[in-house]
């Protein structure tokens, strides 16, 4: 296959991929075997963790492996008994409940890399058929879904997304499958995979409206195929290099709504572990910022999740933009 | 009349239509969401009897056809009057109702998200364009390879963290500048809050234009990021494209220098498609103004609206208010960029050079 052996020739789309791989699976399961290594897992709390000033530790430091800890008269912890044993934080300790950033960072992986993913397939399984049959088909459902598009991708996606998603959430957010879907994820996919379906659809419109005219199309009509086996054996095969290549960038883009979303308040809950959570666990959200505290000020809880997220957009962009250029090899 | 003269016609009347359907279908849509008015109006009743609800429905003018109400509500918005907003109202003894007035406080945030959104467009052109330029010139040198770099960690960041960081660090760390808080550009006599910024406090700010550039610094960079950086990305494809046409191949077959080349018709013209991109994503920039705003406590149009969206009982006609106001941002925009556009480039009546993003170019989040 050409088309392989062209992004295979393509370095940065190899490394992009590689990269993507190493993620992939560090979020899937590098939480669970992190836990195991280090004997304790992201939920667990560590007072000995966060110094007088409610500042966490940094990174690489060993902490008293002691989950409760006495309070002295002056509001200072006691110090930890001698001889007590010590685990290692990899990455320091979270916020002033002093969890395992290490461990959470890849916890969150998994729930943000499910709203990414699974946003961009809600999304697909959308607007696909819709933008197929506005394209196919057009006349008045084309210029329905048209005007529709233009008017809803106008306005600001994220107030829509806010607007949705706080009103659906007393039934949605609880629905969770344990250690694969976490609270509050199947929500902001949903929303986000519904709320961004008109990108895939007007995708798949463009290009119906082309590929209809083509001389195969033609050929298949002459033999008397029916207008659904045109459509599902013929032309959306064709869509499918498309589809896949803005997926990849559609999964970036789903990764920062979710952080925005955390940000309002309108994402998952805070106990669920997800990139944009843990920016929210740090400055707090929109309506009740934490304010700045020169003491307790910790850089390294905005980096770490930040660079997380950096890495996979910046995978999923650069593998993309590699599908594209072995996909269309004449364009640049 | 001439072409651009018809065209220009034609695109005005266009808009105002848009307007006007726009007016409809939102008072359509928003009267049908279910609502209840009436827990606005008794805010601590455990349950709402049926003679509550009727009261709130009178009281609100709820009970009158929906045909007088629009023409109601058309009436007052053409005179710049937005309606009145439910919570809060009050009734008085001699039963006449107290009401916050919406256009109170919503033009005083429109402002500031004006001011956000025009001086990071500003930001973006002035320094997207050459820079783009510069990169596609020195086509993978160093320089365009870093810029490369840095462009794709901007777009691949949040607008959120981006402004929270530089405000942490220039304005609580290093204290350069002020870390939150609006300031109006007009000065105003009291220095005390001034009503309409929920968030934003301006509280011991007296006004004018020097405190009102230094509080939008920090804003309007931390917006102007992720824009710059798509923009310059934009403007690199551009002008890489535009220094194959002809049109260039001709300027240096004169003997042209290539500044000129580059400045007089190269630029120009890859500057055009840019000023299109911006028409069209007038909606995406307040989105991203979302979380400006939010990140430097400014107030404004997009907190307001964040805001009342996400509240749990839904205060209708603030809602009306806002999305009309937006939706009305977002057509006038189109309408200056499009109208710039044929004054610019009158080749075009139309959509020949509209610039469209490429399919792999990160989307943004707003």
């Amino acid at each position: 296959m050409p088309t392989f052996r062209r992004f295979a020739r393509d370095r940065a789309a190899v490394v992009a991929l590689a990269v993507l791989l190493v993620v992939a699976v560090a979020c899937s399961i590098g939480g669970p075997v992190a836990s195991t290594l280090l004997h304790h897992n992201g939920e667990d709390l560590f007072p000995y963790a966060v110094n007088d000033n409610l500042r966490p530790v940094g990174p690489w430091t060993r902490v008293p492996a002691l989950n409760q800890a006495k309070i002295l008269p002056d509001s200072t912890l006691a110090p930890p008994p001698k001889g007590a044993k010590r685990t290692l934080f990899v990455l320091g300790a979270d916020s002033n409940v002093g969890r395992d950033e290490f461990i959470r960072v890849l916890d969150s992986g998994k729930a943000s890399l499910e709203i990414g993913i699974g946003g961009v397939l809600i999304a697909i399984l959308v607007g696909l058929p819709l933008g197929a049959i506005a394209g196919y088909f057009g006349r008045w459902f084309d210029a329905i879904v048209s005007r529709l598009t233009e008017l809803v991708m106008a306005f600001p996606l994220i107030l829509l997304l806010v607007l949705v998603s706080v009103r659906l959430r007393p039934t949605l957010e609880p629905i969770s499958i344990q250690h694969v879907l976490p609270p509050g994820v199947l929500l902001v996919a949903l929303m986000i995979g519904l709320f961004t379906s008109f990108y895939p659809l007007r995708l798949v419109r463009a290009q119906m409206l082309t590929l209809k005219r083509a001389e195969f199309v033609e050929a298949e009509r002459m033999i008397g195929a029916s207008n659904w086996r045109i459509v599902v054996r013929h032309l959306i095969p064709h869509l499918v290099p498309t589809l896949l290549v803005w997926g990849a960038v559609a999964a970036g883009t789903n990764i920062l709504l979710e952080v925005g979303l955390s940000f309002i308040g309108a994402g998952v809950p805070i106990t669920t572990p997800t990139w944009g959570s843990m920016l929210v666990t740090t400055w707090g959200t929109i309506y009740s910022p934490h304010p700045y505290n020169a003491q307790a000020f910790t850089p390294w809880l905005t980096i770490v999740p930040t660079l997380a997220i950096m890495i996979s957009v910046v995978a999923l962009n650069q593998a993309a933009e590699g599908a594209r250029r072995a996909l269309a090899p004449r364009e640049t | 009349m001439t072409r651009v003269g018809a065209f220009i016609v034609r695109r005005i009347f266009a808009s105002i239509f848009t307007v006007l359907a726009m007016i409809a279908l939102t008072f359509v849509i928003f009267w049908a969401i279910p609502s209840s008015p009436a827990s606005f109006l008794y805010p601590f009743a455990q349950h709402l009897y049926p003679y509550q609800i009727h009261r709130a429905n009178h009281v609100f003018g709820l009970d009158r056809p929906k045909i007088v109400q629009f023409a109601d509500y058309v009436w007052h918005l053409a005179r710049g009057d937005l309606g009145r907003q439910w919570d809060g109202s009050h009734v008085n003894a001699d039963q006449s109702v107290t009401q916050v007035p919406i256009s109170s406080y919503l033009f005083a945030d429109l402002r500031i998200t004006l001011s956000l959104l025009i001086g990071g467009a500003v930001l973006v052109l002035l320094i997207a364009l050459p820079l783009g330029a510069l990169t596609a010139r020195y086509r993978n040198s160093i320089g365009d390879r870093a810029v490369g770099f840095l462009t794709l960690a901007a777009i691949c960041t949040h607008p959120m963290v981006v402004g929270l960081i530089l405000r942490t660090v220039f304005g609580d760390n290093l204290k350069w500048l002020p870390d939150s808080g609006y300031c109006t550009f007009i000065k105003h006599p009291v220095a005390g809050p001034v009503a309409g910024s929920f968030f934003g406090s301006t509280a011991g700010c007296g006004g004018g234009p020097w405190p009102w550039f230094q509080h939008l610094i920090l804003p309007w960079i931390s917006f102007a990021l992720l824009f710059l950086a798509l923009y310059t990305r934009m403007s690199r494809a551009s002008v890489l494209e535009v220094m194959h046409e002809d049109f260039v191949r001709t300027a240096r077959a004169k003997g042209a220098s290539e500044s000129r080349v580059v400045g007089i018709h190269v630029l120009p013209n890859a500057g055009i498609r840019i000023l299109t991109m911006i028409g069209m994503e007038i909606g995406t920039a307040i989105g991203i103004a979302v979380y400006i705003e939010a990140a430097y406590n400014l107030g404004g149009l997009a907190s307001l609206a964040v805001r009342e969206f996400a509240g749990g009982s839904l205060d209708l006609p603030v809602i009306l208010a806002i999305v009309t106001m937006i939706t009305l941002v977002v057509i006038v925009g189109n309408l200056i960029v499009d109208l710039v556009y044929v004054l610019v480039d009158p080749r075009v009546g139309g959509a020949t050079m509209r610039a469209r993003r490429s399919l792999t170019e990160p989307a943004v989040v707003g």
